[in-house]
Formats: C-alpha cells, sequence, structure tokens
C-alpha cells in the first residue's frame, strides 16, 4: 500500500472496450473488476464521452482492439485476440502503433504448451493430423519443428475447398492418432463440426479440442484459458501499467484450464490421466527443456 | 491511499455502431475460441467400450469385412468364435450359435441399423434377399449370449448387430466389378454426399453365383452305398440373383435434431430343390424384399436424448412349379409384412448413470396362399400378429473401477405369452488394461408360426402356415445364461483378449414329438465352454485376429429318444445326443492382413471346424473336420485425374481341401474371383 502510494498518486484512467456482450466478454468485464477490486487499485473506468482522457485502453477481442486504435491516441492492451489478430493489426497500423504502445494478451495457448499438453496427456498417440484451409494464418513450422523435438510426427492438409473437406479428412485420419482442432473457421465451424465428429469418432481418431465448447461437442481433451483467467492476467498487467506506464510484450495467457471428456475417452478405450498428473508432467517437460 | 474509484462504464462495441468499415472480416478472431458447437458425440451416442459391455461382444470392422475378402454377409459370422454358419442351398445360408440347426436357425436377434430382420413364417433371416450388400455395412457388433434388454425379442441366444454406412459416410461415386468361377458376376455403384444440413448415400447393385460345387463323386472317407453316393450326384440347383437398391439420407438441421431415413429394395431369384425329391424338384423362388425406417433423434439437452424409429417391411415370395414327377403343378406365394415403432430415451445422470429406457410395439401380418393341381387344391392364411415390449438398462459406474449394467425387457408376445427378459453383469477393471466381467442373463423366444400353425405335406419350400393353432399349448423357449468374461488391452502391445466362459442352460426348447407327431416343448439343454478372441496389430500395416472356441453340449435328447421321440435320433453313432453331436467341440478362425506401402495390401484367412453331425441331416451329411484357407490380395492406384481405384483377387479355400456344408452335395471347391473398384 505503502508502495503504491509513493509510485502513483493519480489514479489510472482506464477504458474497457468489448467487443460485444456476448458472455464470453461480459465475463471477462467481471473478472477484471473482481480482481482490480481484490487488488484494491487504484483505477477508474471512465464511460465513453465525458471524462478524462484514459492512461490506458484494455480492449476485449479484435473488434475492439481495432477501435482503440483507431480512436484513441493512448496506449492499448488487447486481451483475448489471437496471436495472428494481434501481428495484423500491428502490421496494418504499423503508422499509428510508431507513436503509442501496442501490445496484448492473447487467447490462445502457446504451441509449446499445446504440444505439451498433447504428449503428456496421450503419451501413446504420436501420429498429430491437422486440417486447415489455405486462409488460415496457422505457424505449422512452429508446430511442426515443436512436435519433431517432442518425438511426434505432424501431418497437415489443407483442404482446397468444403467440397473436398470430408475427403480430406478421411485421408488425414487414415494417418493420424489425433486430430488437432486449429483456430481456422472455414474448418472448425458449427455446420462442420458434427460430421467432423462423428467422423473422426469413426476413425477412432479423437479430436484435440480449443475449448469448453469443443470438449462439450464430443472432443477427447483441450487446453484452453477461460475469460476469467486472462481476465486476472489482464489486472496485474494494469497494475503494473500503473507503476511503470509501461506495457509490457505482448504475451499468452499464463493460466489455463485442462478440459477432458471421460465419455469419450472411455468410449474409444483411451485412458486419461487426472488433469493435476497431466500438468505435472507438462511442468517436468517444460523443465527440463529449458 | 488506493482507491477503486468507480467500475461504471463499458463501452460495448455493437456491431456497425462503433465498428468502422475498415473492420476486415478476414483477421484471425477470437471467436474461433468462443464459438458453440452443438453436442455431437452424446451420452447416447457414444458406444460402450468392450470392456464395459455386460455381454460378450464381437466387433467385426469394415477393415475386417475387406480384408476377410467374404462377398456373402453370412460367411462374417465364421469370424465370431462359437458360430456356426450354414448352407442349405448355395442362396440359403444360415447363422447359428452353440452348433448346427436345422436349416432355419431362428434363435438369434437380427438387427440390421435397429431393424429386426429375423421374419415370420419361419423367424429366420432370408440372407440373400437383404437390400443390402457387403459393402453398405460399416460395423458388425455379434452380442454371443441373450441380450434382450437391449436388444429386444429372440435375442435366445444371441443377437447380431448390422450397422450399415451412415449417410455421411459415402462422398463421391465408387462402381465395382466382380467376375470369378461359380458364376460370381457382381456389379455395383455407390455414391454419396455430405453437406451441411443433408448427407445422402445410394447403393445400387447386382450379385449373382452358381452356388456350391456340384458333387461329382462320393464324398471323400465316409462310406456311403451306390444308391446314397447317387443322389448326391450333380444335386445342387442353387444359383441366385439379385438385384438391389437402397437410399440413406439424414438430415440435420440443428444441433439438436437428426432425421434419418432409409430406403431399400432387393428382387431375388435364387434355385432351390433337389432333382431326387418328389415335391421339392428344380425350380426357382422369386422373393421381392423391401423396407422403409425413419428414425429421428433428438438432443433434449447434453444429458438426455429422445430416439422415436418407424420401420416397414415387406417380403413377397412366389414359386410355381411341377412336382410328382411333372403329374401335379402347384404355385406357392407368400406376402410377410413387420410394422414396428418403438421410442427410446436416454438419460445420463451426473457421471456415473447412464439408463435407457423405452417402449415398442409390432405388427406382423402373413398372407400366404397355395395353389394345387391334386389335393389340397388351395390352402391359405392370413394371420395378423402384435407384440409390446418395455425396456430399461441401466449402466451405473459405482466407483471409477467398477461398473454395473442391469436392465430387463419385459415382453408381451404374439402368443400372448408376457414375460421378463432380466440381465446383470459386473465389470470389475483390475487395472484399466484388465477387465473381469461376471454376468447373467435370461431370454425367451415365441415360437415361430410354423412351429405352433403347421401344415403338413407341402410342396417346394415355402410355408403356408396353418390359420388355426396346430400345436396348442407350445410355449416360449427360454434361456438361462451364466458367464465369467476376462478383457485384456495391451495397448504397449497393440493387443487384446477377450476370454469367455460360460454356461447356457435351455429350457422348454421345441422338437418334434411322435404320436402324435407334433412340436412341443421338452428339450432341455447345457451348454458350456470357452471362448477367446485376440487380436494385436504390428504396427500400423498388419493386424491379426484369431479367434477360437471350445465348446461341449448336453441334453435329454437321449432320453427323448428313448421314450420313442425319433426326431431327436442322433445319427452320429459315436455320440447318442443330438444337440451334442451337432455341436463342434473346437472352432477357430485367423485373419490376417498387411499393407505395404506402394498400395498392395494382401489379408489371409484361415477357418477351422471340429467335426460335427448337422441337426436333424442324415449320417450322410456328417462334417468331418472342416479347414480353409482364403487369400485377397489387392493394389491400390494413386488418384490421377480425380480418378483412384483398386483391384483386387480373392481366393477361397486356397488349399482346395473339398468340404461339404450341412447337407452332403454342398461341395465346397477352390474358387476365385477379381474385382475392380474405381472411385471419382
Amino acid at each position: 500500500m505503502l508502495l503504491a502510494a509513493t509510485v502513483q498518486a493519480a489514479p489510472l484512467n482506464v477504458r474497457l472496450l468489448l467487443s460485444d456482450r456476448s458472455p464470453a466478454y461480459l465475463q471477462f468485464s467481471m473478472s477484471l473488476s473482481k480482481a482490480l477490486a481484490s487488488e484494491r487499485a487504484d483505477v477508474i473506468v471512465s464511460e465513453t464521452g465525458g471524462g478524462a482522457q484514459p492512461d490506458l485502453i484494455v480492449a476485449v477481442g479484435m473488434k475492439a482492439t481495432e477501435f482503440a486504435i483507431t480512436n484513441f491516441t493512448a496506449p492499448v492492451l488487447g486481451a483475448m485476440i489471437p496471436k495472428a489478430g494481434h501481428d495484423s493489426l500491428r502490421e496494418r497500423y504499423a503508422a499509428q502503433h510508431r507513436s503509442r504502445p501496442l501490445s496484448a494478451i492473447y487467447i490462445e495457448q502457446p504451441p509449446e504448451r499445446q504440444l505439451d499438453f498433447i504428449r503428456a496427456a496421450l503419451p501413446g498417440h504420436r501420429r498429430l493430423g491437422l486440417l486447415y484451409s489455405p486462409g488460415a494464418r496457422i505457424n505449422l513450422q512452429e508446430l511442426q519443428s515443436g512436435s519433431v523435438e517432442r518425438g511426434l510426427s505432424l501431418v497437415a492438409l489443407a483442404v482446397r475447398s468444403n467440397e473436398t473437406l470430408f475427403a480430406s479428412l478421411d485421408e488425414i485420419l487414415n494417418q493420424s492418432d489425433l486430430l488437432l482442432a486449429v483456430p481456422d473457421s472455414a474448418v472448425y465451424n458449427g455446420s462442420n463440426v458434427r460430421n467432423i465428429l462423428l467422423t473422426s469418432y469413426r476413425h477412432k481418431v479423437p479430436l484435440v479440442g480449443l475449448s469448453q465448447a469443443y470438449l462439450n461437442a464430443g472432443a477427447l481433451c483441450a487446453i484452453f484459458s477461460t475469460p476469467e483467467q486472462i481476465a486476472e492476467q489482464t489486472g496485474t498487467e494494469i497494475l503494473l501499467f500503473a507503476r511503470s506506464r509501461r506495457l509490457p510484450e505482448a504475451q499468452y495467457p499464463t493460466s489455463f484450464d485442462i478440459g477432458l471428456n471421460r465419455q469419450v475417452a472411455r468410449s474409444l478405450g483411451i485412458f486419461l490421466d487426472t488433469p493435476e498428473t497431466i500438468r505435472e508432467r507438462m511442468n517436468k517437460a517444460m523443465e527440463e527443456r529449458r | 491511499m488506493m482507491r477503486l474509484k468507480r467500475w461504471s462504464g463499458v463501452i460495448v462495441l455493437s456491431a456497425g455502431a462503433a465498428c468502422t468499415g475498415a473492420m476486415a472480416q478476414n483477421y484471425p478472431s477470437e471467436q474461433d475460441y468462443l464459438q458453440e458447437f452443438p453436442v455431437v458425440l452424446s451420452a447416447s451416442r457414444l458406444s460402450q467400450p468392450l470392456s464395459e459391455a455386460p455381454n460378450a461382444m464381437t466387433v467385426i470392422d469394415r477393415g475386417m469385412i475387406v480384408a476377410s475378402g467374404f462377398r456373402s454377409i453370412a460367411d462374417l459370422f465364421k469370424l465370431v468364435p462359437g458360430m456356426y454358419v450354414g448352407y442349405y442351398h448355395g442362396s440359403q445360408p444360415f447363422v447359428a450359435y452353440h452348433g448346427s440347426t436345422d436349416q432355419y436357425a431362428r434363435r438369434m436377434q437380427v438387427l440390421i441399423d435397429g431393424r429386426s430382420v429375423y421374419l415370420p413364417p419361419v423367424s429366420m433371416v432370408d440372407w440373400s434377399n437383404l437390400p443390402i450388400t457387403v459393402d453398405d455395412i460399416e460395423r458388425i457388433e455379434v452380442i454371443r449370449g441373450p441380450a434382450a434388454a437391449s436388444h429386444g425379442a429372440n435375442s435366445l441366444q444371441g443377437v447380431i448387430s448390422i450397422t450399415t454406412r451412415g449417410a455421411d459416410q459415402v462422398e463421391g461415386k465408387t462402381v465395382s466389378f466382380t467376375r470369378g468361377s461359380k458364376g460370381i458376376n457382381d456389379a455395383a455403384a455407390y455414391f454419396g454426399k455430405r453437406g451441411e444440413t443433408l448427407d445422402y448415400r445410394m447403393t445400387v447393385a447386382y450379385t449373382a453365383d452358381n452356388g456350391y460345387d456340384g458333387q461329382t463323386s462320393p464324398p471323400n472317407g465316409y462310406p456311403i452305398t451306390k444308391f446314397q453316393a447317387d443322389t448326391l450326384i450333380n444335386n445342387s440347383n442353387d444359383s441366385n440373383q439379385a438385384r438391389m437398391v437402397n437410399l440413406r439420407a439424414n438430415y440435420h438441421p440443428d444441433g439438436v435434431n437428426s432425421f434419418d431415413a432409409q430406403f431399400g429394395f432387393n428382387h431375388d431369384i435364387q434355385g432351390v430343390g433337389f432333382w431326387d425329391s418328389a415335391k421339392d424338384p428344380f425350380h426357382d423362388v422369386i422373393s421381392n424384399a423391401g423396407f422403409l425406417q425413419l428414425d429421428w433423434t433428438h438432443q433434449t439437452d447434453v444429458a438426455s436424448e429422445l430416439k422415436l424409429r418407424y420401420y416397414h417391411i415387406r417380403q413377397d415370395q412366389s414359386e410355381s412349379f411341377t412336382h410328382t414327377s411333372g403329374t401335379v403343378s402347384a404355385v406357392q406365394t407368400s406376402q410377410v409384412e413387420r410394422d414396428e415403432m418403438e421410442l427410446q430415451h436416454t438419460l445420463q445422470f451426473g457421471d456415473n448413470n447412464r439408463l435407457v429406457y423405452g417402449a415398442g410395439w409390432r405388427r406382423d401380418q402373413i398372407d400366404a396362399r397355395g395353389y394345387s393341381t391334386s389335393a389340397p387344391t388351395f390352402y391359405s392364411s392370413a394371420l395378423t400378429m402384435d407384440e409390446y415390449r418395455l425396456f430399461a438398462h441401466d449402466e451405473w459406474r459405482i466407483t471409477p473401477r467398477l461398473l454395473l449394467n442391469t436392465g430387463a425387457m419385459f415382453e408381451h408376445d404374439r402368443m400372448g405369452f408376457q414375460g421378463w427378459s432380466p440381465r446383470v453383469a459386473l465389470n470389475f477393471h483390475l487395472t484399466p488394461e484388465h477387465t473381469i466381467r461376471a454376468g447373467a442373463s435370461m431370454a425367451y423366444r415365441t415360437p415361430s408360426l410354423v412351429e405352433e400353425r403347421f401344415r403338413a405335406s407341402l410342396p417346394g419350400v415355402l410355408f403356408i402356415p396353418n390359420q388355426n393353432v396346430t400345436f396348442a399349448g407350445l410355449k416360449p423357449e427360454r434361456i438361462l445364461s451364466r458367464e465369467i468374461g476376462y478383457l485384456g488391452e495391451f495397448h504397449d502391445w497393440d493387443a487384446s483378449l477377450d476370454l469367455r466362459l460360460f454356461s447356457d442352460e435351455v429350457g422348454d426348447g421345441v422338437y418334434i414329438r411322435s404320436a402324435p407327431t407334433a412340436f412341443t416343448n421338452g428339450v432341455s439343454s447345457r451348454y458350456q465352454g470357452l471362448e477367446a478372441t485376440f487380436k494385436k496389430s504390428f504396427g500400423k500395416d498388419s493386424d491379426l485376429t484369431a479367434n477360437f472356441a471350445h465348446e461341449l453340449a448336453s441334453s435329454n435328447g437321449p432320453a427323448l429318444l428313448a421314450a420313442g421321440h425319433g426326431s431327436m435320433s442322433s445319427k452320429d453313432p459315436s455320440d447318442n445326443d443330438i444337440l451334442s453331436a451337432s455341436t463342434p467341440e473346437n472352432s477357430a478362425s485367423l485373419l490376417y492382413a498387411h499393407r505395404w506401402a506402394n498400395g498392395i495390401s494382401g489379408s489371409v484367412s484361415c477357418y477351422y471346424q471340429g467335426a460335427l453331425q448337422p441337426y436333424d441331416r442324415g449320417a450322410i451329411d456328417y462334417q468331418p473336420i472342416q479347414r480353409r484357407a482364403d487369400i485377397r490380395i489387392a493394389k491400390a492406384f494413386q488418384p490421377s485425374a480425380g480418378v483412384e481405384g483398386e483391384v483386387s483377387v480373392v481366393v477361397q479355400n486356397l488349399l482346395s481341401t473339398d468340404y461339404t456344408e450341412y447337407i452332403a452335395s454342398n461341395l465346397f471347391k477352390r474358387r476365385a474371383w477379381f474385382n475392380a473398384t474405381l472411385k471419382f
């Protein structure tokens, strides 16, 4: 308290922008509020229009982040945005960016963590299959080299069109032990996911998902960071900013959940350890690489 | 002082308002992580793994079906431990469990996509007249042991459950041509399309063959008289031609509802009869079978699903021939219809309980007629029979290692009998790799129409049941089955071992009594044995499946024979118990498939069956030890210009160890065929 008081006399003026009012964003907003409250942070979050110029914009989602860049001059912390989205924005608004800091807390898991998770949760599944559309921004090289490092093999297949999606799916499932979902709405969307899950289930090749929604639909497992976890991390970054007036480097979420679908595992005859054991194994693997 | 000033307002960017036109849609978006999906693999859609099933189960999947080389669906059951596959004629297979039955195997439930296809008046399956090809089958599950609680009536000795390829499992067009010895001549076209809300697939097929090889000399090693031998020579008129079409469509407008519609038709011409038979001379039976099936699945929430099924089956058969040395002309027709409706609700309670319950109604109708130029000149029957059932099955995970399956079916059968068929099984996972199962179940079989309303001395092969009950007092057969199973799944070795020790006791078994001659209850029999299945994969390119069954049967057959009931006489001089003699003591099968890198694949299968005296056949039909080896070799061609293909050769009975099946004139020699398949 003493430290805070000496470092920062005036309250920090933060403006929170949400991309829309769907549950994920509202959860983020509530959790950030809770996080700051528990830290007793000296933060003002002002409404649109009136009030002082904000010291920091916390923009949740891509829409909000782009809006912040184009409408404000204050530093922008984008939260819950994909790394590829962040990179695109930096590229596009390079001119505006030079004059003011832009950083982000990504929504997705770092590729190494994703691979460590697969290795820890499913040690017997070594052939990863990946289906993507040519328009998707996926860092295949990083996944590829990370897989090799861990004794895994990755087969990635580009889907030329929606017409050939299921032919490609059959092809990839025939040479894989696991299907790795990627953030690519041309492949993984509400209308395709049914046939993708049914087909992979019939091939006895489980799907590794990207979120709780994937788990509910029938993915075998997933690691993901919840809006609450990202909000807490955002809270911490806001406090650091309050002290230093500097934004950190763009970063991946630090906390994450391990989700397992035991019913699917049982039905496929796959043995899954507890999330705690899997997490321990992931930590160990990470330490060993250091 | 730290102050939390105000947490009042939040700007929400709604589409169009705050977003400028510069908001490009093609940015990678967090929506990929936030989107919602329908529940696809719901609790009710997930199949029970073998280690948690309440019964011993054999799964024959697509890979095994292809590797086996079989082009007859019934032959696939040679890959199930303890199954007997027999043929009365080249196109009239029958599948039985616990040894040979007569040619009308009728103690098993046979389902295709949940549609019960054993039909009156005999309650057997006409395998050649099913409107599906072997290639339409995605997988077969065979439950060894009664399973009425989850599979309905007639699940006395076991259940065959065939799953055809889903509407979403065929993409593009495939044509296939097969030519081979013994008149084997098949052509098929498959096409299908997957879409966002509608999937469909269709099959058009023609299959033909000339059945068994004619017996041209007396069977090896069996002492028979010249007269007996003569009756066997060239005594097979068993060619078969089937033309069929089937269509399956699935409409899934949202994540909650799914509508599946199926239609199929098969026009089949079967050669039947024997040249030395006075009343069943060589002639053809013409069969037209069709079905329509509608399934509606409604996901009420993550843990609950409703399923409503309706189907209609119709089979029309006719035969027209002259018999008694060409002096009498006869025409017989039979028209059978089945309508069935079933409603089922699957409910998941927490993580540890899954309950399935429901109700079903079935109506069978038969209209059969015969005309003859000698008395009786006209005979017919028209019957409508209803049956109802209620069922419930619960899977309770008491602890992570202990699973209790309990279930029961209450049945009101077509004869008015009511009864419960309960089942209970306890599965204990010693470790995730080792599971022990102990179970007991009971089931009933309602006598077939022919057994209850028999009409004696009919010519030809079709049954025209009597309009009235001829054998009053007949009641359902019942079984009490007990088993102990072990399943080892060795993931590190890519291997599994499935063992089952069983004791099945059949009571009130139906047999033909003498003086007066009648179908009646009275056989008590007991089947005990051991069944084993071992599977192993060698890398990703080789798969091995080995099955073995050792079985001993005993019954009160000798006592019934001593009491003067001649039908229970064993024709095996070394065994006076007809049921024991008709059950092979040991049987085994082995299937090994390997895929090489350059698109070449090969498989070998071997079958062994101990000697047996086919039930209700004469001593001449004795089946000595049967050994058979089949191979299949295929070469796939890489896609070029959007076309890919495969050519394959299948040789059955490679070593040409000629053997006979069920009837001594059914001689099976080496045969081979060639197939070419093109996909585009």
